[in-house]
């Protein structure tokens, strides 16, 4: 494993780009914000939400209330997550270009084929991965499914949560639901994509970690303070931008409000 | 137009040995079954005072009996006795003296009579498969008798899972092609839904009471249940339901918690998925429910229940194409830990890849980053 890139160099710190590099301000608060509150719902919702369909802890004293403060946490980081995603699905449509709603879902042709290429990395067909400065097509492609389990999550915790509260609104908008599916494979729905996130989390804390040491970008530094530090030329010759030309014209990829926002040593 | 002789109900019950008493008492229960303020006791009771007695038809199709046992076989004085005699039941298979040509003729001339008048009660589901050969009565199949019967008759009661949405007649693969009579009879008009496997008597009481006391039906819901019986959830009215908040679960039957009356949840018990009133006004004149008695509800009030809420000792449903035994938790869990061994094969692999990368590269496929953007593998 070789050593980061920006801790070459005597003045490098994780502010300071090395001379060639520029740093760059990927993901803005709200892609970061988000990311966080998931990641921290998805852990208790799936501890809470196991025990609800398997209790597994053993309830002592008469003043016990297991069952009825996992609920409680529950609901709590149910609506805490449901907010999350509403506040990402918000900014998918006016985010920078790396975490824009085209970045997850492939609409052109050579984005396409760029997926491809990252399948092959990843099935040791290739010997390089495909540098991006945000999200690779095929990590961008992963998302999107995630984020569609993520409203399948809500749907369905949402039909179950009517079910318990009887709110006239709650129940107008999806209590029409169990009369197509019924309530049980609503359940059963819900309880299978908790696994789909357990799948998903492995995953995602595996490629975080191997891109960031194949790329030397401060890619997991970046999820916490929004900064990569990626090699000038790459930057200007972004993959974000030429797979959203399909003309394939080499175009000047920073405007001059982004270039204010990066700095450049 | 009544040829049956008028018989007052206050001697009617009294020659059955129901006192006054008791009469008032059947009332009040009438009027917490419907969820009605207790000052409605006194129209109850004045309503049914004054009823005429209207007839009542009960026909049974592909059905086990058991609503029919329901409202006969409660105790003393039942629900059935005082139904019994506010109604002028006319024809019911199951009880009726006359047989054969001379029943049928007793429903012709129902019909005829007391055209747009009567009370239709049905039980057992409607087999549609072959014509509806499935299930002939007099040589007439199920299906015609309801369509003539229902279309003519003043309410519709359908008692039972059977005929609410076919019950257990219609649970996978329904050889029978049977369906509730909701479907069976399209746009029929003025129907109440009892579903549950059976019918408890005290609903179908208080809503023949609702009916002499307002001439009207009761609120329903969706499906057409009335929503005092249908719109509570088991689990909101069980009384485990402390045991369950507290986390405390039988876990085998006959276990300690079994017998300490812990909650049912863990043996399968779908009273968190199941409505019904079944905790509240409880079975054989009130004194017990099945999960009072230690045995979890199994949703016998809720939409196709033998094929939605099956297993009924599971949480949840098999999922189809895994075989019978396999659970969504296996899945999940196997899936999971699947992605877990492809995850670390992927750094085994890297790791090669790295070591040999250098060797197999040659410089100028293998530039320095910067100069590689634009991305190529
Ligand atoms: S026994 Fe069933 S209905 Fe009662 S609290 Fe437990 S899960 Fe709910
Ligand atoms: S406990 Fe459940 S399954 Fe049993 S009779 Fe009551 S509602 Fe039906």
């Amino acid at each position: 494993m070789k050593k980061t890139q920006r801790t070459a160099g005597t003045d490098a710190s994780w502010k300071n780009p090395v001379p060639g590099q520029v740093r760059v301000y990927v993901w803005e608060w709200p892609v970061r914000f988000s990311h966080w509150v998931m990641v921290i719902t998805i852990i208790s919702l799936s501890i809470t939400g196991y025990y609800m369909h398997a209790p597994y802890v053993v309830a002592r004293g008469r003043t016990a209330y297991v069952m009825g403060t996992m609920r409680f946490i529950h609901l709590v980081s149910g609506f805490a997550f449901m907010a999350a995603i509403l506040i990402r699905m918000y900014w998918f449509l006016f985010a920078n270009r790396w975490s824009r709603w085209n970045q997850y879902i492939p609409t052109t042709r050579k984005r396409l084929a760029n997926l491809v290429a990252v399948g092959k990395y990843y099935a040791f067909m290739a010997w390089s991965p495909v540098r991006y400065i945000g999200h690779n097509p095929m990590a961008g492609a992963a998302y999107a499914v995630v984020y569609a389990m993520a409203l399948v999550e809500i749907l369905t915790g949402l039909v179950l949560f009517s079910q318990i509260v009887g709110s006239r609104v709650l129940l107008f908008l999806v209590g029409w639901i169990p009369r197509f599916i019924d309530i049980q494979w609503i359940r059963e729905i819900h309880f299978f994509i908790m696994f789909g996130f357990w799948m998903f989390f492995i995953h995602h804390i595996y490629t975080a970690i191997l891109v960031s040491v194949e790329e030397e970008n401060g890619l997991m530094d970046s999820i916490f303070s929004g900064y990569k530090f990626v090699p000038k030329a790459e930057l200007l010759r972004d993959p974000a931008v030429e797979e959203m030309r399909p003309d394939g014209e080499a175009a000047p990829v920073t405007s001059d409000l982004e270039q204010e926002k990066h700095t450049v040593a | 137009m009544n040829a049956l002789p008028e018989i007052e109900l206050r001697s009617a019950l009294e020659a059955r040995g129901i006192s006054r008493r008791q009469f008032v008492k059947f009332c009040s229960t009438m009027v917490a079954t419907l969820a009605l303020p207790p000052r409605y006791l006194h129209a109850v009771v004045k309503a049914l005072d004054q009823t005429t007695r209207p007839v009542l038809v009960w026909l049974e199709f592909q059905d086990c009996a058991g609503n029919s046992e329901s409202m006969l076989r409660s105790g003393y004085p039942s629900v059935g006795d005082f139904v019994l005699e506010l109604l002028s039941w006319e024809y019911h298979e199951l009880i009726m003296a006359g047989a054969g040509k001379r029943a049928e003729e007793t429903l012709e001339r129902v019909m005829r009579d007391h055209k747009g008048e009567y009370i239709a009660v049905i039980e057992g589901s409607i087999p549609m498969a072959e014509d509806g050969v499935h299930c002939t009565i007099g040589g007439k199949t199920a299906l015609d008798i309801a369509t003539r019967v229902c279309s003519n008759a003043a309410i519709n009661i359908a008692v039972g899972a059977c005929a609410w949405d076919g019950g257990i007649v219609r649970a996978s693969p329904n050889p029978t092609g049977a369906v509730g009579l909701a479907e069976a009879v399209p746009g029929i008009k003025n129907l109440v839904n009892l579903g549950g496997c059976p019918h408890n008597p005290a609903n179908t009481a208080a809503v023949l009471v609702h009916y002499l006391t307002f001439h009207d039906l009761p609120a329903l819901d969706q499906y057409h249940r009335p929503l005092f019986a249908y719109g509570d959830i088991i689990h909101d009215q069980c009384e485990r339901r402390a045991h369950y908040d507290a986390g405390r679960y039988v876990e085998e039957w006959g276990d300690e918690g079994h017998r300490k009356g812990w909650c049912l949840y863990k043996m399968g018990c779908k009273g968190p998925e199941a409505t019904y009133n079944c905790p509240t006004v409880r079975w054989n004149e009130g004194t017990s429910w099945p999960v009072k008695a230690g045995h979890g509800c199994i949703a016998c009030a809720s939409p196709r229940f033998w094929d939605t809420k099956s297993p009924f000792y599971d949480r949840l449903p098999k999922v189809p194409g895994f075989g019978v035994d396999v659970l969504a938790e296996e899945i999940g869990w196997g899936g999971t830990a699947a992605v877990g061994i492809a995850m670390l094969a992927q750094v085994a692999g890297n790791i090669v890849r790295d070591k040999t990368r250098a060797k197999n590269v040659r410089a100028e496929e293998n530039p320095p980053p910067d100069l590689n953007a634009g991305g190529s593998a």
